[in-house]
């Protein structure tokens, strides 16, 4: 452990004394200290990953045994599928359409809590509140709360004279979608205010004070210095979020199914019903391969192209 | 070697096959509602009582996930030795030799026990592969107290019928709606085969291929939109899935519905003062009818290491005495004889109303793929719903759809 944790000291604090002992401890010991880490994430991350691609090139049958190898025949299934086209960009715009709108109003949200005033702890545990319950019960609760007959909603924007007759919010996608964003970035903002809260603390107050005596408006202090300080943490934001939200499951199943007619399917509720509805395990296998290549190649090319855009400054 | 192997398999099989010992027999059973739990509890007391040397094991799963449960412990290798399947997947589990054939273990007094209607579904190759547990059809509710507000006799005997009265009953208030109508979830396709049926159509022609582009199918597709377009339904029927509409219907919000025998005990629970009565579903021009019939079968499982144990449990549960608490309970119809012929059931007028239909009854068609071809006709009965396809471009499309995945 003593020989193992040296290097890393040095590596962490380079302003310290030249690593002189990392380069000859390097090979065999680094990998040894790894192999635990590698071991638990083969097994919870590789193995899977490893049986699914098995699976969407073989013809399996409903009970996911495997009935011999057939190529990419899967894959070229789904692309012949207009629904699983369909439900591809559908499923781009409810990423962007979610994680989009959850920074929207969460960076204001940030900034005023981050502002001291009295009963912000109060008004911190509001906003937090909703993370504390499952996505799946908030979708049951918004589930009543959008029926057509007998629904708050309805009732609610009745009261106040919005509207003169009930709307069926889940009868058809043109309603039912823009709702279930709505959920969803409702369910996401906790999440990213505590994140731009963190990366708010961080920011000294000294340089505000500098900036306002220099004359700067309360616009030009947020995008020349509140903006460029949060940067990291709007992408680390960002690609969570990305990553949550694309995979998200309860919002769109508890409210729709993936319906009417699947217009309001996304690739997770898409692969669910091949599974477990139809028995295409070999289909839902190269879904699931595709939902995690689309999502590793945006992880990969957001962080690359923020990282060059960052290096400059 | 051994004992890591025999470490790695229990985790995988969650502990559940590091319990189970010779003499064990577990089964998966549906939760039909909270008394199946408590039911089965009580059974498996008795049935070890008078068995000592057998230990059983329930396991309890809600419907919605039934399926997906079997289909992961199937493939996991650890699955149980019984379970509660909807019939009409039977025909994978049969193909893929996931099933067990029974008749083995059946002789002549035990078929002589069930109702051969219900178990003629089980019965794949001339073997039976699963014993029906449960059984219902579906009948017309409807409100006695809005047909009367509406000067309505009594319940209609044809969709023409239907219109009108659920015309009348639409226009005693904006939130009183004639005809109730599922568009939404689990069985959408199936509240549109009662008015196909009546037509005189069929989900599979009867040379194997599909009959959703039949002009009957066209013509009951037509019938339901010209019901949404008069706006006799409650608005956006594609928001309403089945217990949407009950709920509807226990309100006293729609005059009429259909559904299955559990909707009376619901009823009898949670609107004791509903009036209401239930009729056949209505006919169609030329007189044709047709019901749902639905069974869900006990079947064994072929890699089971109990089977004669399982088989004692079985032939217990299928005895008179535990059938009859099980239908009662549960509210479905008897598929035992000896059953069907207790009071509870002969002087019940609700459940006569659904033993008579039963001629007419029509079971999913065994195919595979069936769940998907459902799915496809679902979808497309939401587009004409919402405007979206004409009847016949709907129909025409989910006939070539479900000709695809029938092979056809």
């Amino acid at each position: 452990m003593n020989q193992g944790s040296a290097p890393r000291a040095a590596a962490v604090s380079p302003a310290a004394a030249p690593p002189r002992r990392a380069r000859p401890l390097g090979g065999a010991v680094a990998y040894l200290l790894i192999l635990p880490a590698f071991l638990l994430a083969a097994l919870i991350v590789l193995w899977p990953l490893a049986t699914i691609t098995n699976i969407s090139l073989h013809d399996v049958n409903r009970f996911g045994q495997l009935r011999g190898y057939s190529g990419l025949a899967n894959f070229a299934d789904l692309w012949r599928d207009p629904d699983f086209i369909a439900t591809l960009w559908r499923t781009a715009v409810w990423t962007i359409g979610v994680v989009g709108g959850t920074l929207i109003l969460s960076i204001p949200v940030a900034l005023v809590l981050n502002r001291d005033f009295y009963g912000r702890g109060l008004a911190r545990i509001i906003i937090m509140l909703p993370w504390s319950v499952s996505v799946t019960m908030t979708a049951v609760v918004w589930r009543w709360a959008l029926n057509g007959e007998s629904g708050l909603l309805n009732s609610a924007l009745r009261a106040v004279g919005v509207l003169d007759h009930n709307v069926v919010w889940l009868a058809s996608a043109a309603t039912a979608f823009p709702v279930q964003i709505g959920i969803g970035i409702l369910v996401s903002i906790p999440f990213t205010v505590t994140v731009f809260l963190a990366g708010l603390s961080s920011v000294p107050e000294d340089i505000y004070e500098a900036a306002a005596l220099e004359g700067a408006s309360g616009w030009q202090q947020f995008r020349s210095l509140t903006l460029p300080m949060l940067r990291p943490f709007i992408t680390l934001a960002v690609v969570l979020n990305v990553i949550y939200v694309f995979n998200s499951f309860p919002i769109i199943w508890v409210l729709t199914q993936g319906g009417p007619a699947n217009s309001t399917d996304i690739l997770v509720t898409y692969l669910y019903k091949l599974a477990f509805r139809f028995g295409q395990m070999g289909q839902a296998a190269g879904v699931s391969i595709i939902m995690f290549a689309i999502l590793l190649a945006f992880t990969l090319l957001y962080v690359r192209l923020v990282s060059r855009t960052e290096t400059p400054t | 070697m051994k004992p890591i192997f025999h470490l790695m398999g229990s985790a995988a099989l969650l502990g559940l096959a590091g319990m189970a010992q010779a003499g064990d027999v577990r089964i998966t059973v549906a939760e039909y509602s909270s008394k199946t739990g408590p039911y089965f509890d009580k059974m498996v007391s008795q049935f070890e009582e008078a068995n000592p040397d057998i230990n059983v094991i329930v396991e309890v799963t809600p419907w919605d996930v039934m399926l997906q449960k079997l289909t992961t412990d199937i493939a996991g290798n650890a699955n149980a030795d019984l379970a509660i399947i909807g019939t009409r997947w039977l025909l994978d589990f049969v193909e893929q030799d996931i099933a067990e054939p029974l008749d083995s273990y059946i002789d002549e007094d035990f078929q002589a026990r069930f109702i051969e209607t219900f178990l003629s579904p089980s019965r794949m190759d001339g073997q039976i592969y699963g014993l029906p547990v449960a059984a219902s059809a579906r009948a017309m509710y409807y409100n006695k107290s809005l047909f009367e507000e509406a000067g309505i006799d009594g319940p209609p005997a044809t969709w023409e019928e239907l219109k009108e009265d659920a015309a009348k009953i639409s226009a005693l208030g904006d939130d009183i709606a004639g005809y109730g109508l599922q568009g939404k979830e689990i069985e959408t396709d199936v509240y549109f085969y009662y008015p196909m049926w009546s037509y005189g159509g069929s989900i599979l022609a009867d040379d194997g291929s599909s009959g959703f582009g039949s002009d009957a199918a066209i013509q009951a597709a037509t019938m339901y939109k010209s019901l949404i377009d008069a706006g006799v339904t409650q608005d956006g029927p594609t928001a309403y899935n089945r217990e949407d509409v009950q709920n509807l219907f226990k309100q006293g919000k729609v005059g009429m519905m259909i559904t299955a025998p559990f909707l009376a005990s619901q009823i009898k629970d949670e609107a004791p003062d509903l009036n209401y009565g239930i009729a056949p579903i209505p006919a169609g021009p030329d007189g044709d009818r047709g019901t749902y019939g639905v069974t869900d079968s006990i079947i064994m499982f072929a890699n089971s290491g109990n089977k004669d144990e399982a088989w004692q449990f079985l032939d217990y549960l299928f005895t008179q005495e535990p059938r009859s608490e099980f239908t009662r309970g549960e509210g479905f119809l008897p598929v035992n004889k000896a059953v069907s012929e207790e009071p509870a059931f002969t002087e019940n007028e609700d459940l006569k109303v659904f033993a008579s239909v039963l001629p007419d009854a029509r079971f999913a068609p065994v195919v595979t793929g069936w769940e998907e071809i459902a799915d496809v006709m679902s979808s497309a009965l939401q587009r004409v719903y919402l405007d979206q396809a004409t009847p016949e471009e709907a129909m025409t499309r989910a006939a070539d759809e479900a000709n695809r995945i029938l092979g056809k």
